[in-house]
């Protein structure tokens, strides 16, 4: 029986390298040693997602290989997150996410979605080519922190300025991030955005930033 | 000065003889909300009407002064007439462009293409209203250069199959997404084709969808580069690369295709670094776009001095052509594109680095 060290290392090279069936062996050898689920996908499978990162942000990755080891990251997830105990299950944050109406394109949402996932957060994933409203009622329904909001085009983006104003009128404190391939730094700014993760692989980068965050986190509190 | 109509400054422009003005058109949608309001269609009606496609569009560039039309405007053309259902959003009141929502064939081993699709697309509903508004702008607007396009093997088939299932299968079965791109490149030349023999004056391939924020350069070498050259080389000129999104890496690559197939201009969009591609690929290259499809003639917080400044900015890094980026949103500030349009007219006299003027 593999160590649990030996068994993060597994989930990490298999998230890397996107070698699906390693990862879900190596998950389910973590539960049925009963190795805490938790530590497991934190230092294993997101620590491998920050390495992809670093691989996309040097060029080294692109979009098909972040892909191919988000399959292999869910793998395990799916394996492992039932074994988080209750007490360490409350989720950390809520977001919404979808990809706004009349595009269909949700690859970068479902990296985004991938990444607040694996940091713990509770996430309402509303889908694609999702009418604006829904955006606000979600929220609202939820209270969720966070409203993130992805277009592939530019004949969809405007959606999201009429999103934001709807949402910022009925609730001022939710912070939205915008993402998705037309969307730049100054479009953010004048639709009133709080954030912006310039295409895919940059939101890859801002979630992956953000799961090693949790993970300082993680470990100043243990 | 010589006055030049729209079609002769577009036809002089691609064979480098020299114009009166800066052109100011595109190769990819421009059509604009107030003239649709002006002919009283509803903006998801115009997309499968051959006659309201044309007058959209001519009422578009002559209301703006426009040097082209652009025939269609959405993408999903032949993803609908190989199989797929389309939303055209009509209870929509916001301006939505048609999607696909659910495509047809799940995954890559389901993919069919068969001859009849490669050879007679464009005899297919809705294919076939697209030479149709060709031949409609041709006589009712014989003045206006008209730009067909298509687009590349790559974008086609994310159109057809969900995208992330192709970028996986350039990794996990290229054979079969090498097949597959093949089966489209056939038919895209013979789509733009069909197009050309409509009486479009030029074409543009946009394959938005290799950019460098998504596919490796040396993806892109391997597996797009041989196939839009072979698409381009099978078009009659003057025809048209772009892409979208990240295009840095790509340039000189984007720009060997060009050469490489006889076609005239590469196209980028405001990602590009402009005044870098243009040091890049030297004053014989024929540069387009670059201009913000957004910023500039539709933010509501976008003044016209900003516009103006925008599009001289535009001209200063050195572009061939006042051309968007990308599809112009249509709901544009008409005050805005007024001001974008008489810039680009009267901004720089003199040539650009790879078209003269008439004296």
């Amino acid at each position: 029986m593999a160590d649990k060290g030996e068994l993060i290392e597994l989930l990490k090279d298999g998230v890397i390298n996107f070698k699906d069936d390693q990862v879900k062996d190596a998950a389910q050898k973590a539960v049925d040693a009963g190795y805490p689920a938790l530590e497991m996908i934190m230092e294993g499978l997101a620590a491998g997602m920050e390495v992809v990162g670093d691989l996309y942000e040097k060029q080294e990755y692109f979009v098909p290989e972040v892909l191919m080891c988000a399959d292999a990251l869910y793998g395990g997830l799916d394996i492992l997150r039932p074994h988080i105990p209750k007490q360490e299950k409350g989720a950390i944050a809520q977001v919404v996410i979808g990809s706004i109406q009349g595009d269909v394109h949700d690859i970068g949402k479902n990296l985004v979605k991938m990444m607040f996932d694996v940091a713990g957060w509770q996430v309402h994933d509303l889908g694609r080519d999702v009418p604006l409203e829904n955006f606000v009622k979600e929220q609202l329904r939820t209270d969720a922190e966070v409203v993130a909001m992805s277009a592939m085009m530019t004949t969809t983006m405007l959606g999201m300025k009429k999103v934001i104003k709807m949402i910022k009128d009925k609730n001022p404190n939710v912070a939205i991030m915008l993402g998705g391939a037309p969307v730049t730094q100054d479009v953010a700014k004048l639709f009133g955005a709080d954030g912006y993760a310039e295409s895919a692989g940059n939101a890859v980068q801002e979630g992956i930033k953000m799961i090693g965050r949790l993970r300082e986190y993680e470990k100043k509190k243990a | 000065m010589a006055k030049l109509t729209p079609i002769e400054r577009v036809k002089r422009f691609f064979k480098r003889e020299p114009v009166d003005v800066m052109p100011f058109f595109s190769g990819m949608g421009m059509v604009l909300l107030p003239a649709i309001k002006k002919l009283g269609f509803k903006f998801p009606a115009v997309h499968r009407h051959a006659d309201k496609l044309a007058w959209s569009g001519i009422e578009s560039a002559r209301m703006f002064k426009l040097d082209s039309i652009v025939i269609p405007y959405d993408m999903c053309w032949e993803s609908e007439a190989l199989g797929n259902q389309i939303s055209l959003y009509e209870d929509s009141e916001d301006i939505l462009y048609p999607t696909i929502p659910h495509k047809k064939w799940a995954e890559l081993d389901q993919v069919h293409i068969t001859n009849d699709d490669v050879d007679h697309l464009v005899d297919r509903y809705p294919m076939n209203l697209i030479p149709e508004a060709i031949k409609i702008v041709k006589k009712e607007a014989p003045e206006l250069a008209l730009g067909a396009w298509q687009l590349g093997p790559f974008t086609q088939c994310g159109q057809t199959i969900e995208l992330d299932k192709v970028l996986k299968g350039v990794f996990k079965e290229k054979k079969r997404v090498e097949d597959i791109l093949d089966r489209f490149t056939e038919m895209i030349i013979n789509n733009g084709k069909a197009f050309l023999a409509a009486g479009a004056d030029f074409i543009t391939l946009r394959e938005p969808g290799v950019a460098a924020d998504l596919l490796s350069p040396r993806t892109f070498k391997e597996l797009i580069q041989p196939r839009l050259t072979k698409i381009l080389s099978a078009w009659r000129s003057p025809k048209v690369l772009h892409i979208c999104g990240s295009t840095d890496p790509l340039i000189e690559m984007m720009w060997k295709i060009v050469k490489d197939s006889g076609a005239q201009a590469v196209s980028v969009d405001m990602k590009n670094n402009i005044v870098e591609t243009r040091k890049k690929l030297g004053n014989d290259a024929l540069i387009l776009g670059n201009f913000d499809v957004y910023k500039l003639p539709c933010a509501e917080e976008t003044t016209v001095e900003q516009a103006v400044e925008g599009i001289k900015k535009n001209i200063d890094g050195l572009v061939d052509a006042v051309w968007p980026g990308c599809d112009l949103w249509p709901a544009i500030k008409e005050e805005n594109m007024r001001a974008i349009e008489q810039t680009a007219r009267t901004y720089k006299a003199g040539p650009t680095p790879a078209v003269g003027r008439l004296n």
